[in-house]
């Protein structure tokens, strides 16, 4: 049962990125779009690292090539390195405080910025460098609030007797 | 405290390939997807439609919060209905006239045609699509709602109220992606409207301008000038305004102006866009591309070539009757440049000079149909681009047909600008002497 609302909540909650990813913002703000969908999957790896996290990222991946046009594969990759960092970094932010598992995070907000940035220089698809960073800065500074907001749909009874 | 952890997140057994295996599968095939997508397997195709086709929903969902925002239109008060209805009817008056003259100048038109045995319909066929999605970032793509159910087709071409907006790249059954102008791929045959000086304007991947990188040396061009596009190569139709010239630079020891302009097509703006048929939707094998040198890759750049080498083909053009682009450029619609290709050339002689002398008359006569603006329209720039060689001592024979227009002569001068004059242009307004 828990197990079944956990999958559940795994499923609605990447759906919901996908369609935040996708959500028209205006155009002041949208070079600060924060990678949602990047983070509920880090989120996942981390805590639930029995979901299939990263068969799930690499077929959003896919999603999201398809949604903006860019080469099949490229935000694949770039999610599935997001998850995998993740989960190698799982054990350490378990035990890390909430502010410096988010310091901890940034070099993968930024690992996948810059896989980004690089492939779309390979498919010379050049684009204001500084602008490209931004994300970085606001993920940073949401994922406390989105890693909290998962934790409040995502049960995690299981571990709360192992963990502190 | 780290061992703690780490045995809660192990399971037991460990069952299937260990994580890092399966992180350098996905990123493998990732990798190799990518790959063959750049090299452009039509494999992958299929794969990006069902995708698309299933990502439909998602895309509905994305959508839903700007649906919500248009609530409030229900809930506008009746003074500021009051005050649009007004607005749109005075509106609707002027367009209503422009329409009128319209009609005549598009029987003018098939006249002129006649005699330059050109065939083409003036007839544009339009369509109206909402903007699904806008990619920022690397692109400068948008998605549309519009897809091969209604007919669009790859290389078609987009534009809103003021201008070119970009090109269909990529079809799907109900949605299809268009490259902006200024992504970096993209690139327009544009004519420069004061002179009919032909170049090319390409994106220059800044998102925010477009770049002119074949402008002779000593070409006649000025900031501020509007570029129209030409419509050679077929791709994008010939005569809607494509941006203005915003800065000159002639870098040491080239031989060649760089330009920048900025598009005249909000394209940070709006949720609608226009989709435009081509008249020749199937020029996208034309056999010229082989001899282009300059133009590297592949696409709208082939228009290159159609500049080198025949640089005054007989051109075609659109009235474009029925968009509002017309508003942007009254008389840019018709930059109907005479052709002295080299069938035609024997009739030409003949052609031109009823033509020239119809170009008087024309002038003041859209006039009655500019005078209260209610858009600012970037034309003013253009205005001093008044081509006073025709137009000047033929405008006056016509000041009968002005006179409604007299307070309003000042912007006399625009129609006149947007004439292309370059020669004997056969200007389809006017009422034959």
């Amino acid at each position: 049962m828990n197990r079944d609302g956990n999958a559940m909540a795994f499923i609605i909650s990447l759906l919901l990125s996908l369609v935040l990813q996708a959500i028209a913002l205006p155009d002041a703000i949208t070079a600060f779009r924060p990678l949602v969908l990047a983070m509920t999957l880090a989120y996942w790896a981390i805590y639930a690292p029995e979901m299939p996290v990263l068969l799930t990222a690499w077929i959003l991946g896919l999603c999201c090539d398809v949604l903006y046009g860019a080469p099949l594969g490229q935000y694949a990759l770039g999610l599935v390195t997001v998850a995998y960092a993740a989960s190698r970094l799982s054990s350490t932010l378990l035990t890390l405080p909430q502010w410096q598992g988010t310091l901890a995070l940034a070099p993968v907000w930024a690992l996948y910025v810059f896989l980004m940035f690089w492939i779309d220089g390979l498919t010379h698809h050049a684009a204001d460098p500084l602008r490209r960073w931004l994300p970085l800065i606001s993920t940073s500074l949401l994922w406390p609030l989105a890693a909290g907001l998962l934790g409040s749909i995502h049960d995690r009874r299981g571990r709360r007797g192992i963990l502190p | 405290m780290n061992t703690l952890s780490d045995s809660a997140r192990k399971s037991l057994f460990t069952r299937g390939p260990g994580l890092g295996l399966k992180f350098l599968f996905f990123a493998a095939l990732s990798v190799a997807l990518m790959i063959g997508d750049h090299r452009g397997y039509q494999h992958l195709q299929p794969l990006r439609q069902w995708t698309a086709r299933i990502l439909q929903p998602l895309l509905w969902a994305a959508e839903l919060p700007r649906a919500t925002a248009n609530i409030g239109d229900h809930l506008r008060s009746r003074e500021d209905l009051l005050a649009e209805n007004q607005a749109l009817r005075e509106k609707q008056l002027e367009l209503d006239g422009r329409v009128l003259r319209m009609e005549a100048l598009e029987a003018e038109n098939a006249r002129i045609r006649e005699l330059l045995s050109s065939a083409a319909s003036l007839q544009t066929r339009v369509l109206i699509a909402e903007i699904l999605l806008v990619h920022e970032d690397a692109y400068r793509q948008i998605v549309i709602n519009k897809g091969e159910r209604d007919g669009v087709y790859k290389g078609q071409a987009l534009v809103d109220a003021d201008g070119i907006m970009g090109q269909v790249i990529e079809v799907n059954p109900s949605s299809s992606v268009a490259l902006l102008l200024t992504g970096l791929d993209g690139s327009v045959p544009v004519a420069v409207n004061r002179t009919g000086l032909q170049t090319i304007a390409r994106g220059s991947g800044d998102g925010q301008t477009l770049s002119l990188p074949f402008l002779p040396g000593n070409a006649d061009v000025k900031v501020g000038d509007l570029l129209v596009s030409s419509g050679l190569g077929g791709r994008f139709p010939p005569g809607y305004p494509v941006g203005k010239v915003s800065e000159l630079r002639h870098p040491a020891g080239e031989s060649f102006m760089q330009g920048i302009a900025y598009p005249s097509a909000r394209l940070d703006q709006g949720h609608q866009v226009l989709l435009v048929w081509s008249e020749r939707p199937t020029t996208a094998a034309e056999p010229e591309t082989a001899a282009n040198g300059a133009a590297d890759d592949a696409g709208p750049n082939r228009h290159d070539a159609d500049l080198a080498h025949q640089p005054k083909t007989a051109r075609q053009k659109t009235a474009a009757p029925d968009k509002p682009a017309a508003a942007a450029l009254p008389a840019a619609p018709m930059p109907v440049r005479p052709a002295p290709a080299a069938k035609t050339a024997p009739a030409l002689p003949l052609a031109p000079p009823p033509v020239k002398r119809a170009l008087a008359p024309a002038k003041p006569a859209p006039l009655p149909l500019k005078p209260a603006p209610a858009v600012p329209r970037p034309v003013p720039a253009a205005k001093p681009l008044v081509k006073p060689r025709p137009a000047a001592p033929m405008a006056k024979p016509a000041p009968a047909e002005a006179a409604p227009a007299t307070a309003d002569s000042a912007p006399a001068a625009r129609p006149g600008a947007a004439e292309p004059t370059p020669a004997p242009a056969a200007n389809p307004d006017a009422s034959p002497p």
